[in-house]
């Protein structure tokens, strides 16, 4: 289970997380949706451990993530990824491999599986500083499913996706989760996250708004309608 | 232990990839090739010319290597959030320090190694003899970089890269004349000899990994002294990391 307790985060003065509480359960996939600025990134960062809370804490299978030994078991894929540049794919691959201790011995075949997943094996031995944004994306989703992860967090996977890669990329989240993984992810592409979701949070302005079932929410609307209402409503 | 392994490897692969190292070395190869010419007009004083200029060249590419590629060594991770990917895995801020600093030194080992191979085999060219005591000159060289290694780390956490290229310029020309600021503290009194003493015990001192003047005029230099150097450093670099690991833990990603 992710555990999410009373989450405080302020940068100058400014609560950019207010007391946010959620529990995702494990084996099911929770969309974490709100507008630009609401508090989903810096959420997740705190969630993997990158960033400390002010106040609250975090637990992913009971364990807090500012453990390292924590981390063997998280995957994540942070927003508009970024690599050594320098590095073919592959190479970035068996790096991010190296980092862990329980795994660090896959092979070169078996990363090969992970990039054929994500549709990025043919461009292994390309520099990534020839890559497209859609590639990066792809080899960021390949490198947060390295350690074999039983939770995976995404922060905007389908961002500079082609519609036919964010198909891709959607069949893939199921079938991490028909493999029993457990997934978290940061979206604003409402409609790819309808179909996805077995659970959904609205965060807006650092503040959790909703937490629960999709169709629970969206009522008779689509996903995109209901959210818009909600949060023109709170706005004004 | 090993993800710093795997850091400082990849850490050296990137900086060994990196063009403008290329560009650096071949203008420090162009230059210390040149000590043939400049010491072919020095006469009888040819082989005293090559090695002051080719110990100089490589002293002055390396400083030069080591700066340009230590600024930006922290700073580009961040900016790239590139510690994003690397601080979500089993991996912690000083294995990141840590590992960045053995890389870098990796790469400048490399690079000076190529540049005093080149000096070796021009001073055998010239005079049929091995200059094995060079090997001493940039043994403590690369003690030098290794100091504003983790110097330029620390700067790096906080500051551009601009900034940090020019603090560590002024701290290498400070660096190097601390000795005689000690020399001049002894004739002043008050606050300026207090500003002063606090200098030359806080900023290092890069004259005790300077032993070109020495090897180029056949002086000796004591096993002691070059212990001290080497311990200093370690230290000096250590607290340097330290600081880093700090001001680190306290940055918000």
């Amino acid at each position: 289970m992710i555990e999410i307790k009373n989450l405080v985060k302020s940068y100058d003065d400014t609560r950019v997380v207010d007391d946010l509480s959620l529990a995702i359960p494990d084996g099911s996939v929770f969309g974490f949706l709100g507008p630009n600025g609401a508090g989903k990134t810096t959420t997740i960062k705190m969630t993997v451990g990158i960033n400390r809370p002010d106040e609250g804490f975090v637990l992913i299978g009971g364990h807090p993530p500012e453990l390292a030994s924590t981390r063997e078991f998280i995957g994540f894929m942070p927003e508009e990824p970024h690599f050594y540049d320098q590095l073919t794919g592959l190479e970035f691959m068996k790096f991010a491999n190296s980092l862990f201790k329980k795994t660090s011995a896959k092979s070169e075949e078996e990363l090969g599986i992970i990039l054929k997943k994500t549709g990025i094996f043919e461009a292994k031995d390309r520099k990534i500083k020839n890559y497209s944004k859609g590639m990066r994306q792809r080899l960021g989703f390949a490198q947060a499913l390295v350690n074999n992860p039983k939770y995976i967090f995404l922060d905007e996977p389908l961002e500079g996706l082609d519609p036919i890669g964010r198909l891709e990329i959607k069949k893939l989240i199921f079938d991490l989760k028909n493999d029993g993984k457990t997934i978290f992810f940061n979206s604003h592409i409402l409609s790819d996250v309808e179909n996805i979701c077995d659970q959904i949070g609205i965060i807006n302005k650092g503040k959790l708004i909703y937490a629960g079932p999709v169709n629970a929410f969206r009522k008779d609307k689509s996903l995109e309608e209901q959210f818009v209402h909600i949060i023109k409503n709170i706005t004004d | 232990m090993h993800t710093i392994f795997s850091i400082a490897k990849n850490t050296f692969r990137q900086t060994i990839r990196d063009r403008i190292l290329y560009g650096i070395l071949i203008f420090a190869l162009l230059f210390i090739g040149s000590s043939i010419v400049l010491g072919s007009l020095g006469l009888e004083e040819n082989l005293f010319i090559i090695r002051t200029f080719g110990l100089a060249g490589i002293y002055l590419f390396g400083l030069i290597i080591t700066i340009f590629l230590g600024a930006s060594i922290v700073y580009e991770e961040v900016e790239k959030r590139t510690t994003y990917v690397l601080l979500s895995k089993p991996v912690t801020k000083a294995d990141i320090i840590v590992g960045k600093f053995f890389g870098l030194f990796m790469g400048i080992c490399t690079t000076t190694l190529l540049m005093t191979v080149a000096y070796i085999l021009i001073v055998y060219l010239s005079n049929a003899s091995f200059d094995y005591m060079s090997l001493l000159t940039v043994g403590l060289q690369l003690l030098e970089m290794a100091v504003l290694i983790s110097i330029l780390i620390l700067f790096s956490i906080f500051t551009t890269p601009l900034a940090s290229i020019i603090y560590t310029i002024l701290l290498v020309y400070i660096g190097h004349s601390l000795s005689a600021i000690n020399t001049y503290t002894d004739s002043i009194g008050g606050l300026g000899k207090i500003v002063l003493n606090l200098a030359y015990y806080l900023l290092p001192n890069l004259e005790k990994f300077n032993i070109r003047d020495a090897i180029v005029h056949n002086v000796g230099i004591s096993v002691s002294s070059t212990l001290v150097s080497i311990g200093y450093a370690l230290i000096y670099i250590v607290l340097a990391l330290f600081l880093a690991k700090l001001a680190f833990d306290k940055k918000d990603l």
